[in-house]
């Protein structure tokens, strides 16, 4: 399902209608700017369920991140790729999130239960994960503590993790989306590895 | 190299993210160091165990928030406007503008691509093979593919045709013909980084008519500031040229960006060629950019032309 709809924004990225889309979006045109939601929604839903694991934010980022789109877009001027503006308004919404998400301790992704820790979002897995029988209690105690290691990482961390490893974005493209280098991107993703690891010790 | 800078490399390793020579200097080391060697095994049971916690998005869900944004952008949202601004600001606004383009020049060519491979699936074969099909019906990073036909059969089989176009990669001299060919082509790409490379690397060959021909072309109709401005600076040692210094000075006068028709100006004016005054007269009068005015009041005065026509 990533890969599909990463696949999309992916062919996207060479088509030459999405500027054509942008451009008569520009002008007023509803059914162009429809049109571009639809090549690139998939992806931003992916990853913002992905990075948040809930359905509830991932709406609101939805939401957020295109009625941002609609309302700039006659400000967008080609400075860099749509895709690239698109996915800035997406990670900057995302960053807010988890930011507030760390102040305030809310929604963990993990509840404790007499069987183990299980992840709020178990539902949701893609049918090979869900229907792996040696799904046992040592799997999930991984997850568990996979989950937990996750929520240790910064904000930044986390995202540049999530876009990295789940989204198959190339760091140089992340630091172009962050504002930030490749070298910083690469450096959190570096972080971010070191501490998962140190947090699983000997489990994997 | 030690473990401890191996150590560095191994979380990069995977992602395919360390440079060449990082990478050919950890595989040595890992054919010498068992420790190092099992820690890169440990990195790929935890992406194992990370891409099983992957969610697939609900088609319900998707509805839902497609339906949502039509429903929001039906009621009438809002839309912002290019802010009406002075003349500085909107100067500065151009300048920055063409800068941000031009920052562009010094990065290799990439969009955002959000191909989604496993970890470590460039590299390590062993993934799982839920992981290998997958990977192996995605669209690669490298062919780009258009659906033309999809036809289903009785026996529960498909005909898919589709085109599809594969990346390739050349590399030569400047001077050969067919890279300044190729170069040419990728002047009028749609990808705007494409075409400020491209400028950017023809601008010292512009002794050739058709990279001339592309740069003048570039200067005067890319939609992006940058593109046009690299362009211009190529252009520079063709200042004497008359057909160049025609075509600028046409779009001198259409060009809405200040830095460009800055550049143009001082492109023009290095020439002591009387053509020229009129263009400049024609815009001090509707320029209304104070920078660019003035340039052009300077440029009349050091030629002792007048500054208004009337």
């Amino acid at each position: 399902m990533a890969q599909e709809a990463a696949g999309t924004a992916a062919s996207a990225r060479v088509s030459p209608q999405v500027e054509t889309l942008v451009r008569e979006a520009q002008r007023g045109d509803q059914g162009a700017f429809e049109e571009l939601v639809r090549t690139y929604d998939r992806s931003v839903l992916n990853l913002a369920l992905n990075l948040l694991r809930s359905p509830e934010d991932a709406r609101d980022v939805y939401q957020e991140a295109f009625l941002r789109v609609y309302r700039n877009l006659p400000t967008f001027r080609f400075d860099c790729s749509f895709q690239t503006w698109l996915y800035r308004i997406v990670t900057n919404i995302c960053l807010d999130l988890l930011r507030k998400r760390k102040v305030r301790k809310e929604e963990p992704s993990v509840m404790e239960t007499s069987e183990g820790p299980v992840d709020r979002m178990e539902g949701f897995e893609e049918e090979s994960a869900r229907s792996d029988p040696e799904r046992t209690l040592w799997n999930r105690q991984l997850r568990g503590k996979i989950e937990r290691a996750l929520e240790e990482l910064t904000p930044r961390e986390r995202l540049v993790f999530e876009l990295r490893h789940y989204q198959g974005m190339r760091l140089r493209n992340i630091g172009e989306v962050l504002g930030t280098s490749e070298e910083a991107a690469k450096n959190c993703l570096f972080r971010a590895t070191r501490k998962m690891r140190a947090e699983l010790g000997d489990f994997v | 190299m030690t473990c401890d800078a191996a150590a560095k490399l191994i979380p990069l390793y995977g992602y395919g993210e360390l440079t060449p020579s990082e990478e050919e200097r950890l595989e040595r080391h890992l054919d010498q160091c068992a420790d190092c060697a099992l820690e890169v095994r440990r990195q790929r049971s935890l992406a194992a165990a990370l891409d099983e916690r992957r969610l697939q998005v609900p088609a319900a869900l998707l509805e839902d928030c497609r339906a949502g944004i039509v429903a929001a952008v039906d009621r009438g949202e809002p839309r912002a406007h290019r802010p009406a601004r002075g003349s500085w600001a909107l100067f500065w606004g151009a300048v920055s503008e063409s800068l941000a383009g031009l920052g562009r020049v010094g990065q290799p060519v990439s969009a955002v691509a959000l191909v989604a491979i496993g970890f470590f699936a460039a590299r390590f074969a062993g993934v799982g093979p839920g992981s290998i099909s997958t990977l192996s019906l995605a669209p690669s990073d490298s062919v780009f593919s258009t659906v033309r036909s999809v036809e289903p059969d009785n026996a529960g089989r498909v005909r898919i045709a589709f085109d599809e176009t594969r990346r390739r990669v050349v590399s030569g001299n400047l001077d050969d013909q067919a890279i300044q060919r190729l170069l040419v082509a990728a002047t009028r790409e749609d990808n705007a980084a494409v075409r400020v490379e491209s400028v950017d690397v023809l601008k010292n060959h512009a002794a050739s008519n058709e990279v001339r021909d592309a740069l003048l072309n570039a200067a005067s109709h890319d939609p992006n500031a940058g593109v046009r401005l690299k362009a211009v600076e190529g252009l520079k040692p063709l200042a004497g040229d008359p057909g160049v210094r025609r075509t600028l000075a046409q779009a001198l006068l259409t060009d809405d960006n200040a830095a460009v028709r800055t550049q143009v100006v001082d492109l023009l004016v290095s020439h002591r060629d009387d053509s020229v005054v009129g263009v400049l007269q024609g815009l001090v009068q509707r320029e209304d950019n104070s920078y660019v005015r003035l340039k052009c009041e300077q440029a009349l005065k050091e030629m002792n032309a007048s500054i208004g026509t009337f």
